[in-house]
């Protein structure tokens, strides 16, 4: 069985050591990317089933990894984190066509289930 | 008359010993400008020293959540047993961490709250929503809470309740922020209520008047004012059995000035809180 693949593009190395090993004790190949750049050249080098993508970045929106996804078929889930809740952040996030928005800390255990639903 | 040279004449005391030339008109403009150009140094200087405040509080607050994030992600791992199986008491302690580090997060959301609105103007980002919806998301959010400490919750809303316009956000924070508070401070056994009607006629402008009750232990007369103003905690000694940041009310006060409505609190101790607060009609539609 081919394992499902998770791009997960995070600047912090604290949460990213956090959510790598959560992916990854789930069974899904797991490709961290700290930048914008760096995660436009992974989607189409790891081809990933999942994107999640921190919405501030040091080198950009993270919701410009969307203009990254248009060739790709078919296209990965995009699920956005944020530390931002509010409504003002979230429509943005969904009107720019992002799967999901999730504030940050994610509860694990939400995070999981989305990651599979989109897998399944 | 010949002064006898053996009497001593006393000094005049009502006659100062130095005599000074009255300041003429320029002489105490001059002085005037000089006082208020020390005066706005001091004030530019206090402003200077506010917005490094407020940077401060922003920094230290976003440096701790990334952290605190990944420490409560891992305890998650731990809890739901990802890295291998663990015990009851495990468990136990590993959700405690998780709990207490969410509320921290709570505390730091609420100092970067404060810091935004205080290093910029707020804004109202508005939409129309039902006022009974946010009452429900509160309660849905507060069930374990209100089921844990025994309490009774209700809900006190007419039917016909008119939808409002405002910042569903920043209504939603206030009456969170007063429903927690209610919970906090009110004993097992105890009641909270939230109640609101559309009132004309006792404000300047007919607005929806929101009230949040509890039958806690009250706050002194003198402690009304203070309790909205940033950073205050009625009780401030070290062993104070309930802690927050002290900006809770002043972010509540805020967001309701923002709309153009007021907040106030009607107490004594002993005898429970009414914290009241009103939206103006005009972002009310029926």
């Amino acid at each position: 069985m081919i394992a499902r693949r998770v791009l997960l593009v995070e600047d912090s190395v604290l949460i990213t050591s956090a959510l790598r090993v959560l992916l990854e004790s789930n069974g899904w190949d797991t490709w961290v990317s700290p930048t914008l750049t760096d995660a436009i050249g992974a989607v189409s080098d790891f081809r990933p089933d999942v994107i999640l993508v921190d919405l501030t970045l040091p080198d950009g929106d993270g919701l410009d990894i969307l203009s990254a996804l248009s060739s790709e078929t078919p296209p990965p889930k995009v699920f956005v984190m944020t530390g931002h809740d509010d409504d003002a952040t979230r429509d943005r996030c969904l009107s720019a066509g992002c799967d999901a928005v999730l504030i940050k800390p994610v509860p694990t255990r939400d995070l999981v289930e989305l990651i599979a639903g989109a897998m399944a | 008359m010949q002064r006898d040279r053996r009497t001593r004449v006393a000094p005049d005391r009502s006659r100062p010993s130095v005599e000074l030339r009255p300041a003429t008109e320029e002489e105490r403009l001059w002085r005037l400008e000089a006082e208020l150009a020390h005066a706005q140094r001091l004030i530019g200087d206090l402003r200077d020293r506010d917005a490094l405040k407020t940077q401060f509080l922003s920094n230290i607050a976003h440096d701790l959540r990334t952290p605190l994030t990944a420490i409560i992600t891992h305890a998650e791992i731990l809890r739901d047993g990802l890295l291998g199986n663990i015990n009851g008491k495990q468990h136990e302690s590993i959700s405690t961490i998780i709990t207490g580090g969410r509320q921290l997060l709570d505390t730091i959301a609420e100092i970067l709250l404060y810091a935004k609105g205080s290093s910029e103007p707020l804004t109202l980002t508005e939409s129309e929503f039902s006022f009974a919806e946010i009452v429900d998301q509160v309660s849905q959010l507060n069930e374990s809470l209100v089921a844990k400490k025994e309490l009774a919750f209700e809900r006190r809303l007419p039917p016909d309740l008119p939808r409002v316009a405002g910042d569903r956000d920043k209504i939603m924070h206030v009456v969170m922020n007063l429903i927690g508070n209610a919970l906090e401070f009110t004993p097992a056994g105890g009641t909270v209520w939230i109640a609101a009607e559309c009132v004309a006629g006792q404000e300047p402008t007919p607005s929806l008047l929101v009230e949040v009750g509890d039958t806690g232990r009250g706050i002194a007369p003198d402690h009304h004012e203070l309790i909205f103003r940033e950073f205050a905690q009625v009780d401030a000694s070290a062993s104070r059995v309930h802690h927050g940041t002290g900006l809770g009310l002043t972010i509540a006060r805020r967001f309701v000035e923002l709309h153009g409505g007021r907040i106030w609190v009607e107490s004594d101790l002993g005898k429970g809180s009414r914290f009241f607060f009103t939206i103006p009609l005009r972002y009310v539609e029926a």
